[in-house]
């Protein structure tokens, strides 16, 4: 098969694009572009300087060990959702299928993610280093270090690549990298509950690093030579998919739209998972039923949620309103596990109209799931924090059930929302122009759990009143109660707001 | 409801800004009756169904469905099925779990309503597992008319039920329909199948014939 060169293509596709724009319009948009980076970086140098370099040492060792494998496994993960290796859609559209280099074809694209893994994997080794290193004079050891987590990024992406063109083996990767995360994630959570944890007392020796280093980059610098000799072998159809996804990407940043990626997400599990029909539990309203199924169909989602119930204590020795107002949001993300089903009946309602159930009698069903979710994840998460001594001792698990109502009318409510406005006029601000639109939906859901105020005032002050316990319960009840006959109508079927 | 036809349409008016659709549309399906109105493609067959359903509202005219206006009530929709729309699924449910689900809502016992036979019959019983967006176009199109056939209602609402369909398949959802309408439902479908709207038990009309002037 005759071969094309692809770098004339390329180039005719990048001249006749550009005689499309207008003169300047690359340079302005890159002027704009680094005069943001350099405003918000102006803003916010000092809190950037404190998340890499606070003034301070102030983890333990476990804890640095613990964030290390929180961020190389999270890195690693996302470089295995997004690909790695993907072209842009109309590239995917019109190269992929054409008689070109396909080595040629995706070099640009491992180069692109490779810089991506190589800054992001130095940045973690620079947090890690700067919240965990003694404050002694280390710069060549500073060097290395953010040297070798440089290469570790790289190294990341090179598996994550030929996890790509691989078979099974990258699904079993991606599992022990998740349980990797997860063990980051417990040790920072024991890390915490530790009075006196060991700290990184002194600096690993320049004589040490050295080799380590030089080591690790011979064998990025074989392994990349092997990866691009093997780029030509990557299934075409991963590619695609990885396409699909960087374009979904873009449409959600473009249009500020978080649901097409997460709907991307969800349909692509169903359609990798191989299910066997069942009875919907038939002691359970209907809806009720079909939510619990789809629920306990996602065991890992809720093993992690389980998980989860541990991450408030990250914060015990934050201040208790922000404490407070953590466990009101992994409240609302614990309902919102449970909310597929009413976003899929908000977006259309058309199975709604085959059941011909009343927009009443569906969000009073679809309540009940997230409910259980969210009530027994902050009963946990609260438990948690009593036993730890973040919280004075009282009946917390209780408040957590009471908060269960609340946690379902707000991720109901979110799952209901639809699509960003984009047409909603604009604010003008002394800091620029606001986008109404997108501020709108991000508070839609979030805003129902001001009726957790009483908990979050108990957790703020560490304390729990009978009183305090009953006004929480009540006014759970009494609000998802009123959000149901606020919303919905016993004589219509759509579930819109 | 017994003394109102099934569906009543008259003097209706539906037009995309300035281009009529439908001129003076007028039409009676009587409760137990059927009719399938034919057409070439963009004549507004879509569009007559779609206002019958409730789910468009037209420039002028009266639209009756049981004597009543055609709604979002839960009412109307326990009483009328229609497959206008294109579907959507509840993720992480199967083929069969979808009919299930709907019989239930429907106060009916799956079994008894016969889902496993009625996935058989329109030859999904092989895919009951599936979940529907796996399924081929046709196999959707068979799906959605199984559950609309399954759960109980008074009046079916078709568009082109044919289409994606085989042979053997349209004869057998043809009869299935002539059954509905044995057996006391109404019928409102468009079709561009001759043969098969009149295998249905459908009252064969054209768009020319019930509009009283040609858009």
């Amino acid at each position: 098969m005759t071969v094309v060169p692809l770098a004339p293509v390329r180039r005719w596709i990048s001249r006749t694009q550009s005689s499309h724009r207008e003169r300047g319009a690359t340079l302005s948009s890159l002027y704009i572009g680094v005069l943001t980076i350099a405003i918000i970086g102006g803003m916010l140098h000092r809190q950037v300087a404190a998340i890499f370099w606070p003034s301070a040492p102030d983890t333990s060792a476990l804890a640095a060990g613990s964030l290390t494998a929180v961020c190389y496994g999270l890195l690693y993960l996302a470089l295995r959702r997004f690909g790695p290796l993907a072209l842009s859609r109309p590239a995917a559209s019109w190269l992929l299928p054409a008689p070109v280099s396909r080595r040629r074809l995706l070099l640009p694209s491992l180069r692109l993610t490779g810089l991506v893994a190589a800054v992001i994997g130095g940045l973690a080794t620079l947090a890690v280093v700067g919240h965990a290193a003694p404050r002694a004079e280390a710069g060549d050891e500073v060097a290395l270090l953010i040297t070798g987590g440089a290469l570790v990024g790289l190294v990341l992406l090179l598996i994550a690549t030929a996890a790509q063109a691989g078979r099974g083996w990258g699904d079993m990767l991606d599992r022990l990298a998740g349980l990797i995360f997860a063990a980051g994630l417990a040790g920072l959570v024991t890390a915490t509950t530790l009075d006196r944890a060991p700290a990184v007392d002194r600096w690993p020796p320049v004589s040490t690093l050295l080799p380590v280093v030089g080591a690790v980059a011979l064998v990025v610098v074989i392994a990349f030579a092997l990866v691009v000799r093997g780029l030509a072998a990557t299934p075409s159809d991963r590619i695609l998919e990885a396409s699909r996804t960087a374009g979904t990407l873009f449409d959600t940043a473009f249009g500020i739209e978080p649901s097409f990626l997460t709907d991307m997400i969800e349909r692509r599990y169903w359609a990798r998972r191989r299910l066997r029909s069942t009875r919907l539990f038939p002691r359970l309203p209907v809806l009720v039923a079909q939510d619990l199924l789809l629920a306990l169909r996602r065991r890992s989602r809720l093993l992690w949620l389980v998980l989860a119930a541990a991450l408030p204590l990250l914060l015990g020795s934050a201040p208790g309103w922000v404490l407070g107002a953590a466990v009101l949001l992994g409240l609302l993300i614990a309902g919102m596990t449970a909310t597929g089903n009413v976003k899929t009946d908000a977006g259309n309602p058309v199975l709604l109209r085959m059941l011909g159930l009343s927009s009443r009698d569906a969000v009073l069903q679809r309540l009940w799931v997230p409910g259980v979710l969210a009530g027994l994840w902050a009963a946990l998460a609260l438990t948690a924090l009593d036993l730890l001594g973040d919280l004075s001792s009282g009946p917390w698990w209780a408040l957590g059930v009471a908060l269960g109502p609340v946690g379902a009318a707000a991720a109901v409510h979110r799952a209901r929302v639809g699509f960003v406005r984009n047409e909603l006029l604009p604010l003008d601000t002394p800091m620029g122009t606001l986008s109404t639109g997108p501020l709108v939906n991000a508070v839609m859901g979030p805003d129902l759990l001001l009726l957790g105020i009483p908990a979050w005032i108990a957790i703020a002050r560490g304390e729990l009143t009978p009183t305090m316990l009953l006004v929480q319960a009540v006014i759970a009840v009494a609000g998802a109660r009123i959000y149901l006959s606020g919303t919905t109508g016993d004589d219509r079927t759509e579930l819109s707001n | 409801m017994v003394d109102h036809p099934a569906v009543e349409v008259d003097g209706l008016h539906v037009g995309y800004g300035s281009t009529p659709v439908l001129v003076g549309v007028s039409l009676t399906v009587p409760v137990g009756g059927g009719i399938c109105v034919t057409g070439e493609n963009g004549i507004g067959k879509s569009t007559l169904l779609r206002c019958v359903s409730g789910l468009q509202q037209p420039d002028e005219g009266t639209i009756r469905v049981f004597g009543g206006d055609p709604g979002a009530t839960p009412e109307f929709w326990r009483a009328v099925v229609t497959t206008v729309e294109p579907p959507t699924w509840y993720p992480g449910l199967t083929a069969r779990e979808h009919a299930e689900l709907v019989c239930r809502a429907h106060g009916q016992d799956p079994e008894e309503a016969g889902v496993d036979e009625a996935l058989e019959r329109f030859g999904l019983g092989g895919h009951a597992d599936a979940i529907p967006p796996q399924l081929s176009s046709g196999q959707k199109q068979r799906l959605v008319l199984a559950v609309a056939l399954l759960r109980p209602s008074s009046l079916l609402i078709l568009d082109e039920p044919e289409q994606r369909l085989d042979r053997e398949g349209r004869a057998d959802v043809a009869r299935l329909l002539a059954d509905y309408v044995a057996g006391g439902g109404s019928l409102l479908m468009a079709s561009h199948d001759d043969a098969f709207a009149a295998a249905s038990g459908a009252a064969v009309t054209t768009m020319e014939s019930i509009s009283s002037v040609t858009p």
